[in-house]
Order: C-alpha cells, then structure tokens, then sequence
C-alpha cells in the first residue's frame, strides 16, 4: 500500500510538472495512470495531510535518486515564464520564444527550445500540405533544428542540461538520423525523470533491434516497467510484454492504458476472441476513448464483423470525426464492405492527420494492392517500414506487390524480414517458398525447406503441404511427394475440403501406388477419384482399367499368390 | 587646418617686417585692418565649417584682394572653391598666382582638383614625377625631407602630405587603369603613414593584393606602440583564410574593456573597441568565411540595427542571407538599399543577390551586371555575375564574368578558384588545374581550394593524391564542421572507397551523414560501400534508405536488384541453415 501511495504523490507532482512545460501529451499519461491506480482509502488520505507532507515526498524521492530538488520547486516561476506559457498554450509558439528570449533557468530554456520545435513543426506541416506531392512526400524539413541542436548540443556536453532539455535534444538528434546519441540523451533524460512517457516512447521508437534494449542504461523504476512491456509488444514478442501487463495490473488495476495494450497483444498474438472482448470492456468504462480503437476494427475486420464495425465507425465520427484513428475506422469499414476507394480517400484523410501514422499507411497499402495500383502500394507499404521496421505486415505487403510485379529478388527479401520479425507465422513461410519456385529462381530445396518451416508452424491454410507434394513430385522424389500428398489429404479431410487439390491429390497417389505394385491402395484411391467429375474421372477410369490389367496379369503368373487376387 | 593657418601667418609677419618699415606711423591703422581681415578669416572658417560654400567663397575672395593676395588666403580661397565643387576655378587660382610650385600643399591640392574634374593624366603631372618599386619604396625627386621633420615636431597627429599625394597618384593610375602602378603607390602610401586608412582600403576592399604580400605589407608599416589597435585592426581586416585562432585572438584584444587591470608596458595596448562596428564587420567576415552563415547573419543583422549604412559589411549581410535562403530579407534590403543609394552598386548588387535567392537567374545576372557598370571593382557582383551564368550552364559567359573578375582583382583567388570549378565542370581537367593551383598560390589556405583541387584528381583516376586533397581540406576546414563541408566529406569518402580502404570511407560517409541526414546519394554510397565489402545485407538496408529519399535513382535501384539477388544466393548457400 505504501507503494501505490507514493506512486500516487509521484504521479501528481509529475503531472504538474509536464504540463507546466507544455507536455500534454505525457500529462495525459501521466493521469491516466494516476487514476489507474487502487482508490485511495481513507488512511492514505489522512497522511496527505499531514503538514509536513511536502518535505516527506522529497525526501521519499531523493532516497529513490530521482527527483533532483530544484526540480521540484514552483515558485521559481516568473511573470515572463507565464506569459510565455500562455502564448504557448494558445499555440503562439514564436511569440512564446521571443518572450523567454534571455531569460535564464532550466524551465524557461526548455520552454523556449521546445516552442521553438513546435513552431518549427508547425511551418514543416503547413510546407508539406502546400508543397506535397501525391502521396504526401515532399523534403520540408524543420528548420529549426539545426540551431536548437547547436544550442542544446552545447549544454548537454556542459552537463547542464535537465531531463526535459535532454528529452527534447533526443527527439532533434532522433530527427537527425543520429540514433545512438540519441539514444543516450533520451536514456539520460528518463533516468533524470522517468515520469516523462513521451520520452520513453521516443525511446521505444529507437530501440528498433532486440538487442538494443539490454544495453540501455536504465535506473530501475516502475516507469521503467510499462517501457519495457510496451518494448516487447513493439518488438513482438506478445507473451513476454503480456506477462509484464499482468505484472503491472496488479499495482495498476483500473488502467485503460494497460487494458488496451493486453488487448492490442491478444490481436498480435491473433487470439483475436479475447482481444475483442477485453476492447468491448474498455469500451464500456471509456465510451468516448479513440486510442487504440484502430486495432480494435482491425479485430473486427478480421472477424467480418460487418455491424459492429460500422457501429464503432458511426460512434468514433460522432466522438471525433478528425481524428486519425477515426479515419482509420472508417477506412477498414469501408474495405469489408469492398468500397476500395473510398477507403483509400480515408486512410488518406488519417495520414494528413497524421503523417507518422503507421498502421494507415499500410492499411492503405492493402487497398492499393486491392486497387491494382502497384507503384503506389509499394510507396505507402515502405512509408510504414520507414516509420517503424518492425512493421511486418507492411513487409509481407510489399513481398506480395512485388510478386505481382515478377521481382522474385525483391519479393524474397521482404518476406525474409517479415519472416525474421514473425518467425511462427507459416503464411510468411508459404509466401517466400512460392518465391524460391519462381521460373526466375527455381531453387527448389530452399523452397521446399520454407515450406517444410510453414508446415512445423501449424499451416493453418495447408498450402505448404500441397506445395512440398507438388514439388518433390517434380523433383521425380515420389516416396516423399506421397507422403505429403497423404497428409495433406488427412488434412482435408479433416476440414472437410473439397476442390482441385484432392483431386490432385488423389490422382498422384493413385498413380504411385500403382506404380510401386501396391494395387489395393492405388485401387482405394482410384475409387475415391471416381466421386469427382471433370477429366479426372476418365482418369481415374483409365488408371483403373490399368489395375485390372495388371491385376490379371498377375493372375496368370505363377509366382503371384492367390490370396492378393480380389475380384470386383 | 590650424596649423597650416598659424604658419602661414608667421610666414607673412616674417615678410612683412622686411619689406614694410616705410610705413611705420602707418603701424596702428595697419594693425586694424590686420584684425579686420583675421574676422574675415574667421567668417571664411566659420563658413566652411557650416558647409555654407557660396557664402565661404565670396568672403574668401574678397579677403584675398583686400589682404593682397597672401599665398595663405588664396590657399583659404582655394580650399573654399574646392569644397564648393568649383574645381576648375580653383585650379586658375592657384594656377594664375603661380603658387602650384610653391609649396606641396598647393600642389596637392591642384591635383586633387585635377582629380576631380578626372583629368588623371594633368593630375599625375601636378603631383611630379616620382618612382615607386614593387614594395612601395618612394623614390622622390622632390626635395620632402623639409616636410617630414616639419612635422614631427607637431602635437597633433596628422596624414603626412605626402601619403596623401602617394595615395592620390595611386587613385590616378587606378583610374588610368594601370592597376600595377596603382598598387605600388597605395602600398607607399600605407608606407608612408599608416594612418592612412584609405589606402588600406583601396588594397583590401579591392583586392589586390595576394595573403602572402598582404602579410609582407602589414609587418612592414611602423605602428608607435599606442597605435597597437590599428595595427590589430588592420591584420584582422586583411585576410581571412587559414589564420581563424589568431584572428579570434587579435578580435579578443581589440574588445578588451579597459577596466582589466594589465601589466604597464601592456596597458598602452588597450583597444576596448568592443561594439565598435568595424570589429563586429570583421567579426562578421571571419564567421563567414568559416561557413558559419547562422552566425554570420545575426551578427550584421545586429551590426546594421546599430547602423544600417554601414556599406563595407553589407556585401557580407548578402551572402548569408542569400546562404540562408532568406529571400524575405533581402528582398526588404534590397529595396531600402535601392531608395537609399540608387547610385551605388551595393544596391543592384542586393537586387541581384534577391532574384538569385529565388532563383531567377536571367533577373539576378541583370542586375549584377548593372552594379558592375556603376562600379567596375565592386568584386562581389563580378562574382555574383558569373555565377548567375554557371546557374544556368552557360559556361563561356561566366568564365568571361570570372576572368575579368580575375583582371581586377588580383588578390582574390576566387575567381580563379571559380574558373577552375568551371574548368572542372565542363571536363578540361588541364586548364583546370592551372587555375586551382593559381587560386591556391594566391590563398594558400581556403579548403575549397583543396577539395576543387582533390576532385580534379579524383577525375584524373589520381585517387591518393585525391585522398591527401581532400584530407588537407578537412584539416583547413573550421571546427566544427558545418554542413557545408558536407560534400567534401562525402568526397573524402568516395576517394577512400575507391582506394579500398572502405571501413575508413564508411565511418566518413557516416560522419557526412551526421552533417546532413537527408543525403540520397550519400545513403546510396554508403550502401555501395558494404555492397562491396560483400556485406550485401547492411548495403540493401541504406539502398532502401536511398531510394526512400529519392525514388528515381536508377543507379540504386539497379544496385539493390543486384544486392537482393546476391543476398538471396547467399542466404541460401551459407546462412541457410541458420536461418531455416
């Protein structure tokens, strides 16, 4: 209990503190969390008043290495310092940094420099609607930057730079494509203030690579925790940041922000039943909440959950109709409903909302490849690779455009990063095997061993089984190629699957163990064959005739024993 | 002025007191016309001194009749007739009463008459025959000693006369277009008395004189100890290349407050010029040259807040700006600087850098060319013309924009330099290279000079000597880098690949990359860099990068097909068991 009441102090004082600096994002965050936590009882209550409250929340937090005092003092605030927050929150981001031009102190430094990024921001977006080409490229940059790099580049060297002057000089290095610095300045910043939950997403964003998490230098913390849990999530490893949810839901029970992650790793894990479920459960205690809710009528998508989705579309317009993540919902539902198009205008309208918005992107990519339009499927799929690597539907999505285009090279090397990011995934197996057979390529043993990876992997559509058949009944490799078709066949059987693939099936087998002499099985499937019309009948018909043949041959001979003999 | 008046007066009591003893009982009405005609003096002063020149003439000449024509007041009337622009008019004067050869002073002055109404070659006759070598040695037929001990002996500072004259004969040959001649004399003239700023000027602002001689001349002036801030002054003016430590250093002591206590023999060397505009404008030039643009712009934004005619560091407040891309700004000054001195080439001269600055070549080389009609050695817009021609390919204009750029300014290696890059450009790598290593005698220490010079050597297939090029350049580059050394790096990078030295190429291309992160092209080698040390994994990774950045480069795309192909080969010889 002591533990959740001194989250709670720290959580209330960290909310204060971002959104003096303008941070609303993390405040957002930060209260969420807050409420997040068990309900305060009685007891907690009274030991907030006590009147020497304060000095025991910053000797608490001293003892934990966290909070550097000055941070916590408010009344360092000056009139100037106001007025440029106001001009701040009104979005007068200039004027805010021409107020606090020479005025000295860490807040009103970071202040300045942030109002200074956010103007600089702004021009970039209102430069990329007015210079942009068709799909939203253009080379505005952030002219800001350069200088704000200088400026910040020369206090953090002198190591008097705070957490939110660090958090911001690791966003501008991020931007600057210098990954490890930044790394280091937002790893700094997160240890000098671990409340700040922009800063550990920007953290997330860079750390692109498994390995990189271990070597990060974090102080143990329990912001710490819903990093590390998000990480694994982002990195795909579900159960893993699954487990940590858990963990974290016991200290957290009433957290939105939990819940939705779980939910978000359930569909990851594509148990999309319980990913549904606990949406709905949040849905419940949040009807008016957006976030998340894109993945949400991803489940639904998934799952041809026509009325619901356009129940959810319907509420999100009513909710928030600019909001990316509602364009998004609409888009999907207008992709069930095969209204291609209008989806694509969508998913549109959400990237103009939101240029770094992920799953847009290669939802849009999707409707292109629907559309047929191949040069645009491929530019938006490698936006979404560009923004996060770890995308692997964006991956498998531009495998697949590339297989329409006949660039079997191409094709492979993005099924193989989609593979290495979902390496339990048989459908990214069957995709690259099918590239290894192409007429360009024609490496059947690299292509047979995907197909063998996709069948371990529980092939859920059983197209690798077939392909294995296929291919090592080219290979002239019969014994396997029967032994594949056979379990294919069980397979089907099992679904209760009916198409050319039996046929197929059958035919060979037949073949073959006429061939080998084993006439009753040879026979068994012949009769088999005889349930299916077309061509494959008088096939069977003549196999059949074949087997008489032979079996009367047989008859004649001396050696053959009897007892085999069974007549029609 | 004082002291020529207090002389001549002794001079004429001294005349008088030999030639007037029959008038002694005469004596007191003398004296009273005497006090009468130092009123008029007087008036003439005050005249001249308010600017009233009509008014200053018409006393001037009546004193000179009623005091009977003195050679002092007729130099008064003279000098008053010179500052009312009535040139020629003078010139009779001093002409009609003989006194050209009377003394230096009247000399001088005829010639400076002479000057003005442009009559160079009757200009240089006024001011006598006089021989000049090289390093600006006077030879003197005239007979100047006399002056020269005459004025030592005075309190008040002055420019010696005959630097004035020296610089005058300078300012006629220049005219004449005999720039040689022209530099000999103005070198006397700073030699002469370093206080002599104008000449100092003419050298500098013009050009003329290469970073070695420019460092020759500048120990060879004789400051006294006091006048240390000139000297500081004039070091800092000069050259810009190669020395940025040590001009700091000199800008440091020029700024010193005087308030710091220092040793004795020190304290005489006090400047505390600090916010004196000619420092901030040297300040300015060094920020500049080192590519600092940012820098450079804020600090002649706040220098022309303070003063906004100050010309010499206008030029300077263009290029960055035009460096900057802040096309808004200049097209404000360029109209200001329009109103204000349509006469000047400063003002055609911002017009110019404006339409440059958005990219309107055709209006930018008019304009250019205009203010090198209003003043032919106005070396930025000479510069300017030609690269207005270079925008748009067309060589052979913006070599003869260059070349002449070269005549006039034989100083400046830039127009070499360009020259050479144009050279370069059109594939005549010979010619090329005769100008680069003209432009690197001449400045011996701009790194532009070593990367034009590492890239001829590249295209030559030299690629070591491109490599210790290159390698020279970064070194002379200022710390820390800015993206303007971006393509030099990048090239060092190229050089290096191509040497196979490539885990050297490849930490460079990444330190290209920290400089500027947008750089297809810089992606792409990289890419090709690990493509070649066989690592075609990494290589397929930045040939994406590339491709994001721009999507038509045909040599990346057919680099990443070959990388996919051998990636997916070897994926399946070697890693195959790895990765199944």
């Amino acid at each position: 209990m002591a533990a959740v009441a001194h989250h709670r102090v720290e959580l209330r004082r960290a909310i204060r503190q971002l959104r003096d600096r303008g941070l609303y994002s993390a405040a957002k965050w930060a209260a969420e969390q807050l409420v997040g936590l068990p309900e305060e009882t009685e007891t907690e209550k009274l030991a907030l008043k006590r009147p020497f409250r304060r000095k025991e929340v910053a000797g608490q937090s001293s003892s934990g290495g966290v909070i550097s005092s000055r941070d916590d003092e408010e009344d360092d605030d000056d009139d100037i310092l106001s007025l440029a927050k106001s001009f701040f929150d009104v979005r007068e981001y200039r004027r805010a940094a021409h107020a606090l031009r020479g005025v000295a102190g860490q807040k009103a430094v970071f202040l300045r420099c942030y109002a200074t990024y956010l103007y600089g921001e702004k021009r970039k977006e209102e430069e990329i609607v007015e210079l942009a080409g068709p799909l939203g490229r253009s080379d505005a940059v952030n002219e800001e930057l350069v200088a704000l790099e200088h400026e910040l580049s020369a206090l953090y060297t002198k190591g008097v730079l705070d957490a939110f002057g660090s958090y911001l000089y690791g966003v501008i290095l991020h931007e600057r494509e210098r990954k490890v610095e930044a790394r280091a300045a937002l790893c700094s910043s997160v240890n000098a203030y671990p409340w700040n939950w922009s800063a550990w997403l920007e953290l997330q964003a860079l750390c692109t690579d498994p390995d990189i998490l271990p070597q990060l230098n974090l102080n143990d913390h329990w912001m710490r925790d819903f990093f590390v849990a998000s990480v694994h999530l982002d990195l795909h490893r579900n159960s893993d940041g699954l487990a940590r949810y858990r963990a974290l839901h016991v200290t957290f029970p009433r957290s939105d922000h939990i819940l939705a992650q779980t939910a978000t790793a359930h569909y990851n894990l594509r148990e999309f039943d319980e990913a549904e479920s606990l949406f709905e459960e949040l849905l419940r205690t949040d009807p008016f909440r957006i976030e998340g809710l894109d993945t949400y009528s991803n489940i639904l998508y998934v799952k041809e959950c026509f009325a619901a989705l356009s129940f959810l579309a319907h509420k999100a317009v009513l909710t928030d109709k600019y909001r990316p993540e509602t364009c998004c919902i609409i888009g999907n539902y207008y992709s069930l409903k095969a209204q291609h198009e209008k989806a694509v205008l969508y998913f549109k309208r959400a990237l103009k909302l939101n240029r770094k918005y992920l799953s847009a992107w290669t939802l849009m990519g999707h409707e292109y490849v629907e559309l047929k339009n191949t040069p645009a499927a491929i530019d938006a799929y490698r936006r979404a690779v560009d923004i996060n690597p770890r995308d692997y539907r964006a991956w498998y999505g531009l495998g697949q455009t590339y297989e329409l285009l006949v660039m079997p090279y191409y094709a492979l090397y993005y099924y193989r990063r989609a593979t290495q990011l979902r390496p339990h995934d048989a459908r990214m197996w069957c995709a690259m095997g099918q590239c290894y057979e192409n007429e360009q390529l024609l490496m059947h043993d690299a292509a047979i061993r995907c197909y063998r990876r996709a069948v371990t992997n529980n092939d859920r559509e059983g197209i690798a089984l077939h392909k294995l058949a296929k291919l090592h009944h080219q290979l002239g490799q019969a014994d396997q190629a029967a032994f594949y078709y056979q379990k294919n066949l069980e397979r089907m059987e099992a679904d209760q699957n009916e198409g050319q693939d039996i046929v197929e099936a059958l035919l060979f087998l037949a073949t073959h163990f006429k061939n080998q002499n084993r006439l009753e099985e040879a026979e068994h499937y012949c009769t088999r064959l005889l349930d299916y019309g077309g061509p494959a009948k008088e096939d069977a018909k003549a196999l059949l005739r074949e087997i008489r043949s032979v079996q009367q041959h047989a008859a004649t001979l001396p050696s053959m024993d009897l007892e085999q003999f069974t007549p029609e | 002025m004082g002291r020529d008046e207090e002389s001549w007066i002794a001079e004429r009591k001294r005349k008088r007191s030999i030639g007037d003893d029959a008038a002694a009982e005469a004596g007191g009405v003398l004296a009273m016309r005497e006090m009468d005609m130092e009123k008029l003096r007087s008036v003439v002063r005050d005249c001249l001194g308010k600017h009233l020149y009509s008014s200053a003439i018409f006393f001037a000449d009546k004193l000179a009749t009623m005091a009977g024509n003195t050679p002092q007041d007729l130099y008064m009337q003279a000098q008053a007739l010179y500052l009312g622009k009535e040139f020629r008019r003078a010139l009779h004067l001093l002409r009609r009463f003989h006194l050209v050869s009377a003394d230096l002073r009247f000399r001088y002055l005829a010639a400076k008459c002479l000057a003005e109404v442009k009559d160079w070659e009757e200009c240089l006759v006024m001011l006598g025959e006089g021989d000049v070598d090289e390093d600006g040695n006077v030879e003197m037929a005239e007979e100047q000693g006399v002056d020269l001990s005459e004025s030592k002996d005075v309190e008040e500072r002055e420019i010696h006369i005959s630097s004035a004259m020296c610089l005058l004969r300078g300012r006629a040959f220049e005219a004449l277009e005999n720039r040689a001649r022209a530099l000999c004399w103005y070198k006397a003239a700073l030699k002469a008395d370093p206080f002599c700023y104008e000449a100092f000027e003419h050298l500098v602002d013009n050009h003329m004189l290469t970073n070695e001689q420019e460092s020759k001349l500048l120990t060879s002036l004789k400051f006294d100890p006091e006048d240390r801030w000139l000297s500081l002054l004039y070091s800092c003016r000069a050259n810009k290349y190669g020395q940025g430590a040590k001009i700091d250093m000199k800008i440091a002591e020029l700024e010193q407050e005087l308030e710091e206590p220092q040793s004795d023999d020190e304290s005489r060397a006090i400047c505390s010029l600090k916010d004196n505009t000619d420092v901030m404008a040297c300040r300015a030039d060094l920020e500049y040259h080192r590519g600092d643009f940012q820098r450079c712009y804020e600090s002649t934004k706040a220098l022309l807040e303070k003063d906004p005619y100050h010309l010499r560091c206008m030029p300077l407040h263009l290029g960055a700006a035009l460096e900057l891309g802040r096309k808004n700004e200049l097209f404000l000054r360029a109209h200001s600087l329009v109103q204000e001195y349509p006469t000047k080439a400063i003002a055609w001269f911002a017009v110019g850098c404006y339409y440059y600055c958005i990219r309107q070549y055709d209006h930018a080389r008019r304009y250019f060319c205009k203010a090198t009609a209003m003043e032919y050695s106005f070396a930025p817009a000479w510069l300017g013309f030609g690269n207005a021609y270079a925008a748009q390919d067309e060589s052979d204009q913006a070599m003869a924009a260059y070349r002449t750029a070269a005549r006039l300014f034989a100083g400046c290696h830039l127009p070499n330099l360009c020259i050479g890059m144009e050279y370069l450009r059109t594939n005549n790598l010979n010619l090329a290279e005769q100008f680069l290593l003209q432009a690197k005698s001449i400045c011996p220490d701009d790194p532009l000079v070593f990367n034009e010079l590492g890239v001829m050597a590249y295209r030559n297939k030299e690629f070591k000597i491109a490599a210790d090029w290159f390698d020279k350049a970064l070194n002379l580059a200022p710390k820390p880098l800015t993206d303007s050394w971006e393509p030099t790096v990048v090239n060092f990078a190229h050089t290096l690949r191509k040497l196979k030295m490539y885990a050297k190429a490849i930490s460079e291309y990444e330190k290209a990359l920290a400089l500027y992160p947008r750089g297809a092209s810089t992606y792409a080698a990289l890419g090709f860099t690990h493509h070649l040390q066989g690592n075609s994994s990494v290589a397929i990774d930045f040939y994406h990068k590339a491709l994001g950045l721009k999507p038509d480069d045909s040599f990346t795309a057919e680099m990443l097909s070959l990388a996919l192909a051998d990636e997916c080969h070897l994926q399946n010889s070697s890693g195959s068991s790895q990765l199944f």
